[in-house]
């Protein structure tokens, strides 16, 4: 008896696998006749035996297995190639079976769950809500908040987005900071500050690296005669100059060396004191220098303007918080940029040179004098704000409505007390200066009570994106009364229903009904899937008429936000996670390997991608261009990248493509490819894994326990394809790269950054490289070692030569790429995973889709429109 | 006769700043006899006037460029209010300061005698630079014992007037080196 119930319990444990249920035919006979045979309890091959796989599609795992076997079937790629095909009735029968017993057992699965659990907003969400609630479109919050977790590639999903007391803290501090940009506290706007300042400020860095020759002092488009260019000679002593007015005297700015590790400039001579919208202008322009003297630019420059976060000590942030733009710079043309932009407090500008080559003639023998090549000249930076253009501003409105700003007088509020004021501080160098101070004001109400009632019955709504009953209306105004009791001022009580709001989970979570949404949960989905934001005001009117849900007031809705510059967050949002650009930085490709790349290089990269994916939208193209297309969206500094000569200035256009060119789509883009790459060498097996995962929606399987990393040679002895052939003649290797490694070979045509490229490039073997399109300042150490060979054969037999083949064949399975986007939107859209049983609903969408010309913005359309977006 | 009163006006002038004492002009505005530093090259006679103008009630009588002293004509009682006499030195220094960005400043008269000074001439070698020519000037004009200096990296010197009793030229030449001021194997002495 001792010896028999352990017995029994271990029977127990293994019984289903050992004893699987009968395969019921027509499944049955067909496992018999054409799988068996490789996946037997003898031969196992791909460690799958299916004389072993029981027949319950209940058991999670099971289940996942028994799709697997559905979709390698119904993609045609078992039974492999080379067996004999199963008669077509043979096998559709066979599909149709365990198709029907797959969907029965998802469906029971899910019948009593909500599909899309209840998810807090990810914090790009929430800072975007905060935006557009309070009409402060540039209050930073996002990056205060504890990052985001990501579940089935995307971070809106509920899986991944779990609250802890980190969040309710943080939740607290932005409320708490957004009030303090919302209300105002004083009787008239802070004064408009119009102050034109130089790159040469006093104290700064910019001063001290152009005394020393990594740039100059420019007048009239001429070396300024009162500062020459250091030569044998540096110019002594900074503070000197600055007493003698040498960076005050209206000379521009000229730099020959761009943002680096040791250089970072700065227009420090404006340090927002108060956040709000402001207007900048500055003036460019380009130029060659050529030792001492000014001549006209090979071309148009770039240089970018970033903001900076001042750190506490005033002394600069180093790193640009956020890039403003690119902005061309002429040869010897001044042009002036216009941009009205929102910054926040301690905010500065930043600048960098950004098309310069990499020098630094600091230390060089002879500096500025024995330097030639191209320099970017700032003449000037202009900075006027806050700009408000009502006051008190629009956020305060939407707490306080129209409520008069008196000023406190103590002796008029016996018993209350104050409201709380943070002292203004001022650090760095700023000319700008804060206001004087005008005394303690604060919204005033006679009646606070009625007054409270009347705000929060106006306020809550907007926050929580829907209609709120009255008792939870009552709970708020409990709270404001129990504060006015206890001594706060009118403000400070509506201040803390206002941050306890901010702070609720009406407000940081999604709440949806179950089964299907009603019009409110509608169009917070549709807002926050295309605006990644709060449903404005006309989504808010429609849904409390009810219309939301009329497929012809959806398809005009989904039209307006596509249409609005709201909708390039969902471009950034969206390709940021799908094609993983939120990665492009994690690596900085090898100097030695690749010096060309530069930080201009890699945002123009970002920009292509996003650019190009809303033109899809925009102009409702296929899916057919994910993977090849006849133009590109470009830049200058892309063009050169990728050798399209013709294309001038820092925007990003639509340029058609030569027809012999290897680019067009997202497989050929730099941001891709160096996405997909580490750096230093590139690998067919991660770009392939990318290529299946994220554009074709056949993610491979991880690799087994233990399996050694396959290191590329950067010596330049050998390829990455030799290397991998090793890997890919061992069985139980072969099955898995037959489908991963050729996408992954076809892109072997590219480097790390996206250059084309028909040899390696090496370290220590191999032939001197010729310079080609890197620019002539640049220096090159690197050698050109063996051939790339980009072939390669797909699993269903096709061959292909190299990327552009490669490119047709893949733009061939139009359906199997508007399938994969369409789910990747799908999750993407309802922050859930998409299950067996929603593959009807998305078969739907994708043939409806392919009905209407199979355009992109059709696309969207359908999933808005489809049961998959409408219901939870 | 307009000449012949200037030049007596002068000679009193003098006459009783040797003395010490404030020189009036007449019996209105009183004038008085400083050290100014800042005057590195004849040019600054202007950019010294220009700031001037920026300090009502103050003008400049004359200026010994050679020496680095002016008069200036100025009521203390008006534009030092309150001052104590001993203090309008570092007053008029203050204001100079501020209004100069700090590249002028107001001492008193050197105490050893102009014939008690030795001349000395440093070559140097720069960027033909204001500035830095500040910069060259400041190096020895701080240095106890010189009275007096000049800096051009246009004429690639820089001259000072020392007390042999307090300093020397090396230690000049020393204070330009630390100036990071290249200076060529060539230094008269």
């Amino acid at each position: 008896m001792r010896s028999n119930l352990p017995l029994c319990l271990l029977a127990g444990i293994i019984l289903p696998a050992s004893l699987p249920a009968a395969a019921p035919a027509p499944l049955g006979a067909f496992l018999e006749s054409h799988c068996h045979e490789c996946h037997d309890a003898d031969v196992r091959k791909g460690d799958l035996d299916l004389t072993a796989l029981a027949m319950d599609f209940n058991h999670p795992e099971t289940f996942a297995r028994w799709v697997k076997v559905f979709d390698r079937v119904q993609s045609g790629e078992m039974p492999p190639a080379k067996k004999a095909r199963p008669p077509q009735q043979e096998m559709e029968g066979a599909q149709h079976w365990l198709r029907e017993q797959l969907l029965t057992a998802d469906r029971t699965r899910l019948q009593n769950l909500s599909r899309t659990g209840v998810r807090r907003l990810t914090r790009s969400e929430y800072e975007n809500t905060v935006r557009d609630l309070f009409d402060m479109p540039g209050i930073a919050l996002a990056g205060e908040l504890p990052a985001d977790g990501s579940a089935h590639g995307f971070d809106k999903n509920s899986d991944a987005l779990d609250i802890s007391h980190v969040n309710l803290a943080k939740y607290l501090e932005a409320a708490d900071h957004t009030l303090d940009l919302a209300i105002a506290t004083r009787p008239e706007p802070p004064t408009v500050q119009k102050r034109r300042i130089s790159l040469a400020n006093r104290g700064g860095f910019v001063a001290h690296i152009i005394m020393n020759g990594d740039g100059v002092l420019l007048k009239d488009k001429k070396p300024d005669p009162d500062f020459p260019p250091a030569g044998e000679q540096a110019h002594l002593d900074q503070g000197a100059h600055e007493r003698m007015g040498s960076f005050t005297n209206g000379s521009s700015v000229g730099l020959f060396r761009h943002e680096d590790e040791s250089v970072s400039p700065y227009f420090m001579e404006h340090v927002t004191i108060y956040p709000g919208l402001y207007r900048l202008r500055t003036s460019l322009w380009s130029f060659q220098w050529d030792k001492g003297v000014v001549l006209p630019a090979p071309g148009t420059g770039a240089a970018r303007l970033s903001v900076v976060q001042l750190t506490g000590d005033g002394r600069g942030g180093q790193h640009p918080s956020y890039v403003l733009g690119y902005y061309d710079a002429p040869s010897m043309d001044s042009q002036v940029h216009e941009l009205t932009t929102w910054l926040n407090h301690n905010e500065i500008i930043g600048f960098n040179p950004a098309s310069l080559a990499p020098v630094a003639i600091y230390s060089r023998k002879g500096r500025a004098m024995a330097f030639t090549g191209p320099g970017i000249a700032v003449d000037w930076l202009e900075v006027e704000g806050p700009i408000h253009s009502q006051w008190p501003p629009a956020a305060h409105q939407v707490l306080f409505d129209n409520l008069p700003l008196t000023e406190w007088l103590p002796a008029e509020h016996d018993g209350q007390r104050a409201p709380a004021r943070k002292k203004i501080r001022q650090i760095g160098a700023g000319m700008n200066r804060p206001d004087a101070d005008k005394g303690l004001w604060t919204v005033s109400s006679k009646n606070p009570l009625r007054d409270a009632d009347r705000l929060l019955a106006r306020f809550l709504p907007k926050a929580f994106r829907r209609p709120v009953e009255p008792e939870v209306c009552q709970e708020y105004l409990a709270r404001v009364e129990a504060r006015l009791q206890a001594g706060d001022s009118f403000e400070a009580a509506m201040r803390y229903a206002y941050q306890a709001a901010l702070c609720s989970p009406d407000f940081v979570y999604l709440l949806e009904p179950p089964g299907p949404l009603d019009d409110f949960a509608i169009a917070s989905r549709l807002s926050y899937f295309l605006w990644n934001s709060r449903p404005d005001e006309r989504l808010q009117e429609l849904a409390s008429k009810g219309q939301l849900r009329r497929p012809e007031v959806l398809r005009e809705e989904v039209e307006r936000l596509i249409q609005s510059p709201r909708f390039q967050r969902f471009v950034e949002d969206f390709t940021g996670q799908w094609l993983k650009l939120r990665s492009i930085a994690a690596n900085d490709p090898d100097k030695k390997l690749y010096p060309e790349f530069s930080t201009y290089l890699q945002d123009s990269m970002v920009g292509e991608t996003r650019s190009y994916f809303h033109e899809l939208i925009k102009s409702n193209l296929d899916a057919g261009h994910l993977v090849k297309s006849d133009f590109a969206m470009l830049n200058q500094k892309l063009a050169t990248h990728y050798g399209i000569p013709g294309v001038t200035g820092t925007q990003m256009r639509k340029v058609p493509l030569p027809a012999d060119c290897p680019r067009g789509g997202f497989l050929t883009q730099a941001a891709i490819l160096k996405i997909t790459a580490n750096g230093t060498t590139t690998s067919p097996v991660p770009r392939g894994a990318f290529v299946m995962a994220r554009l074709m929606g056949q993610p491979p399987d991880p690799p087994p326990p233990n399996t050694p990393a396959v290191e590329p040679d950067v010596r330049g002895a050998s390829t990455i394809r030799e290397q991998l052939d090793k890997h890919r003649h061992d069985s139980s290797c072969a099955s898995c790269h037959a489908r991963i490694d050729p996408p992954g070979f076809a892109l072997e045509a590219f480097d790390v950054i996206g250059g084309f490229r028909s040899r390696y490039r090496s370290i220590v073997e191999g032939d001197n490289a010729p310079r080609g399109g890197i620019d002539p300042l640049i220096g090159i150490s690197f050698k050109l070692g063996p051939a790339v060979d980009a072939s390669g054969q797909l699993p269903d037999g096709r061959k292909f030569q190299d990327i552009r083949e490669f490119q047709s064949l893949l733009a061939s399975q139009k359906e199997l790429l508007l399938r994969n986007l369409a789910q990747q939107l799908a999750i993407y859209a309802t922050g859930r995973d998409v299950a067996f049983s929603d593959r009807p609903a998305l078969e739907q969408i994708v043939q409806r889709t392919q009905n209407q010309g199979g355009g992109l913005r059709t696309l969207l359309h359908e999933l808005v429109q489809s049961p998959l977006f409408q219901i939870r | 006769m307009k000449a012949f009163v200037h030049l007596l006006v002068c000679a009193l002038t003098t006459t009783l700043m040797l003395s010490g004492g404030p020189l009036r002009a007449d019996e209105a505005t009183p004038t008085f006899k400083h050290r100014v530093t800042g005057l590195f090259s004849p040019d600054r006679e202007q950019d010294l006037r220009s700031v001037l103008e920026q300090l009502p009630g103050i003008t400049l009588q004359s200026l010994d460029y050679a020496h680095a002293e002016a008069v200036f004509q100025y009521d203390p009682a008006v534009v030092f209010k309150g001052t104590k006499p001993e203090d309008i030195v570092k007053r008029f220094d203050e204001k100079i300061r501020t209004a100069s960005s700090s590249t002028f400043g107001i001492q008193s008269l050197y105490p050893a005698p102009h014939d008690k000074l030795q001349p000395v001439e440093i070559a140097v070698v720069g960027l033909d630079c204001k500035a830095c020519s500040l910069a060259a000037y400041e190096a020895v004009a701080k240095i106890e014992g010189v009275a007096q200096a000049t800096a051009s990296f246009r004429e690639g010197k820089v001259t000072a007037l020392i007390d042999p009793a307090r300093t020397n030229q090396a230690a000049l030449e020393e204070a330009l080196k630390k100036k990071q001021v290249s200076l060529p194997s060539t230094s008269k002495p």
